[in-house]
């Protein structure tokens, strides 16, 4: 250990010291202004459909379910698919709902299965045994088709990657137009959390002969719960 | 002043480089992979154009961005320390190296203090500039691309063609072959969706079992310690989510002021390489697994690498190299890289960015006949997202390898490496004739007057072309007779 670090500060040391000699000069109070460009403002309908219509040629399914009907459309999907089990977080706004209603007698026979565990000793039940996930999300871009996820304790940073089949609820309220304007809005300079995901499709590559093909290493689909007319406004 | 060269120790890429000439030729012979190539600088080039439909957004984005990337190599040392400072508070451990040799040694030293030997790795241009594989191999540790572009190149045993599309070079049916040959109970197909399925089963097994995840780095944003990378397939993510450990390696150019840098560098990387508004995944690590969590790496780990960056930072022009965001666009939309591909380079990195960052990594030595093999038609810099004048880089380097070497170098390693006597002299003779009028006027009527003894044959030049012919009477000759002619009645 000691050796790496006297290599390493030896490095470092002639490294910056090689770097600052070079701008020592610099005065950083006059440098250039930067242009940016203006994007004309989007109405709320406008961005609706264009984060629809990118998620879409992304290869992204978009349903729209409201408050109640969330667990009736992942069911509904899930059966047209033969898929009988779900993995999802704990604690999540429709965690609760979504355990619920699998849970009723005559449900569909689907299982529910919470992301409980430590994923190192346990990753079978990642890999082998979830065919498909469950995940919130923080809030969406409209510009791009992009849903922000902030993993968390409750909901991994593997639960939106590993299952093949991903859904994704995301509350319309909580669009954004760009990927700039929301790191202003909400001070993400300020402090972020271990790890920020955007997301804006299945997993694809073209990496064979240009041909795009979907299902890379994560998802093979992500279908987006388009939560519109939420009225339960917190 | 001498501080600042790079003498790197001799590489594979180093003798590879020397050798352009003769891989020209190969690869131009080949016409297999040239019509790879074809297809697929065409696919890239048009894509790029149609994410990009308003020429004033896309020239604002460009000089936002070139003036984004200059500032913060104007503050570079001072950023690389706050990345450092916020990296380390956040729990990520930062390693400094300045030759490849010293980051590969930090690397397999984490690895083996794990006593790990299964390694993912997502793609890294930078660890091919390193050839970690090859490293880590030696000590008995498995090193696997997970990139499915590069797990087809390391199948095969090359390197990768292209920066973003690593195994552009390779068609459906010889990536067909080499699976057949390479993966154990593969079902012969050329159905892409079938291919890559087949990689993901193989490599998702490999995932679920690493010790170990590597990644490069596109941006390391300075503010926050936070190292984003952007990928399509989620190998990226996988790489550094799954495994205990993940080791992130990147250049020092690629530190960013603001978070507020990354929207319109992200939107201009991922339009200029692929014409995609956003890639699939962007994916943000400010800290390891945080108490509580279930997944993330125990550990997380930056190497930074100078490898002959700090000698190109040295001199202002040539500091513009650093401006790079890795888009590739510059070798898309070259003529040279188009017919020849990517492999002819030798070098790491192909193409035009290749010709101007390379001589700096490898020396110029290695690397002369590079900045020669261009038109300097000018496409490559009028596509660069952060205007990076690359033909005139080209014609810096140019003049770097024909100077008169001094006992010491001055700019860089190799420096003076093209320069040949006879070439020299032609010059200065050609130079003296046209400051002197007796001597331009003498030179000319003596040419004109042997202008029968002009050879066919000159070299490579009339390889494809027929020689010249000189005119019998020089051009003042015939402007005094045309005079002489007229002022008789």
């Amino acid at each position: 250990m000691s050796t790496i670090h006297s290599e390493r500060s030896g490095a470092r040391g002639r490294i910056l010291e090689k770097l600052k000699a070079q701008v020592a000069g610099a005065d950083y109070g006059k440098l250039p202004a930067e242009p940016s460009y203006a994007y004309p403002p989007m109405s709320r309908d406008a961005a609706l459909a264009r984060f629809t219509e990118c998620l879409q040629a992304n290869h992204a399914e978009v349903i729209e379910v409201s408050a109640e009907t969330i667990p009736l459309a992942i069911e509904r999907e899930l059966v047209k698919r033969n898929i009988s089990k779900l993995i999802c977080g704990q604690k999540g706004k429709f965690s609760g709902s979504l355990e619920s209603y699998f849970s009723r007698s005559d449900s569909e026979g689907i299982e529910l299965v919470k992301y409980d565990f430590p994923l190192s000793d346990n990753k079978s039940r990642l890999f082998d045994e979830a065919p498909a996930s469950f995940t919130h999300s923080r809030c969406s871009i409209a510009a791009t088709g992009t849903i922000v996820l902030w993993p968390s304790e409750d909901e991994p940073r593997t639960l939106s990657l590993v299952p093949p089949l991903h859904f994704v609820l995301v509350d319309t309220h909580k669009m954004v137009s760009d990927f700039a304007t929301l790191l202003k809005s909400e001070h993400w300079g300020a402090e972020l959390p271990a790890n920020v995901l955007l997301i804006s499709g299945p997993s694809k590559t073209a990496d064979i002969q240009q041909t795009l093909a979907y299902g890379a290493h994560g998802p093979k689909e992500l279908v987006v719960l388009l939560l519109n007319n939420n009225t339960d406004k917190e | 002043m001498t501080v600042n060269i790079h003498h790197p120790a001799p590489s594979k890429h180093t003798a590879k480089a020397k050798n352009f000439r003769t891989s020209v030729e190969r690869d131009l012979a080949d016409e297999e992979l040239r019509e790879n190539f074809r297809g697929a600088m065409k696919f890239l080039s048009e894509r790029r154009k149609s994410a990009f439909p308003d020429e004033l957004e896309l020239q604002t984005l460009r000089e936002q961005c070139r003036l984004i990337k200059q500032r913060c190599l104007l503050k570079l040392p001072y950023l690389l320390e706050q990345l450092e400072d916020n990296l380390t508070r956040n729990g990520i451990q930062v390693h400094w190296a300045e030759t490849t040799e010293e980051a590969n040694s930090i690397i397999q030293r984490i690895i083996s203090k794990r006593e790990a030997t299964r390694v993912v790795k997502g793609k890294s241009m930078v660890s091919e500039e390193t050839e970690l594989n090859a490293y880590l191999e030696k000590f008995g540790i498995e090193c696997l691309e997970a990139d499915m572009g590069e797990y087809i190149v390391q199948l095969a045993k090359e390197e990768p063609s292209h920066i973003i599309v690593p195994a552009i070079h390779k068609n459906k049916y010889q990536v067909a072959d080499l699976f057949a040959k390479n993966i154990p109970g593969f079902e012969h197909t050329t159905d892409v969706d079938k291919l890559i399925n087949e990689g993901r089963r193989v490599l998702r097994d490999k995932f679920k079992h690493a010790d170990v995840g590597i990644t490069g780095v596109n941006f390391a944003v300075a503010e926050t310690g936070t190292l984003c990378l952007v990928e399509n397939e989620g190998n990226g993510q996988m790489c550094t989510a799954v495994p205990n450990v993940h080791i992130a390696m990147t250049g020092i150019e690629k530190v960013v002021e603001w978070l507020d840098d990354v929207p319109p560098l992200l939107s201009l990387l991922t339009r200029s390489a692929t014409g995609q508004a956003i890639t699939t995944y962007f994916n943000m690590i400010t800290k390891p697994r945080q108490p509580g969590e279930k997944d993330g790496p125990e550990e997380v780990h930056l190497v930074l690498l100078d490898n002959g960056r700090s000698q190109a930072f040295a001199d202002e022009e040539l500091r513009q190299t650093l401006q790079c965001i890795r888009c590739g666009a510059c070798m898309n939309h070259c003529p040279v890289y188009k017919r020849i591909g990517g492999h002819a380079y030798g070098t790491v990195y192909p193409g035009p960015i290749g010709k101007i960052i390379s001589p700096h990594m490898l020396g110029l030595d290695a690397t002369k006949d590079l900045p020669t093999a261009s038109s300097l038609c000018g496409a490559c810099g009028e596509v660069c997202p952060v205007k990076i004048p690359i033909p005139k880089l080209l014609l810096r380097l140019r003049q770097e390898s024909v100077k008169v070497a001094g006992p010491e170098e001055t700019v860089m390693g190799g420096e003076g490496a093209n320069r040949k006597t006879t070439e020299a002299l032609i010059w200065q003779g050609w130079s003296a004739m046209h400051r002197h009028p007796a001597l331009y006027r003498a030179s000319m009527w003596l040419a004109t007057r042997l202008h029968k003894f002009m050879p066919a044959k000159i070299g490579p030049w009339t390889s494809v072309r027929s020689a010249p012919h000189i005119a019998p009477k020089t051009l003042h000759e015939l402007v005094a007779q045309r005079k002489n002619t007229r002022a008789k009645p």
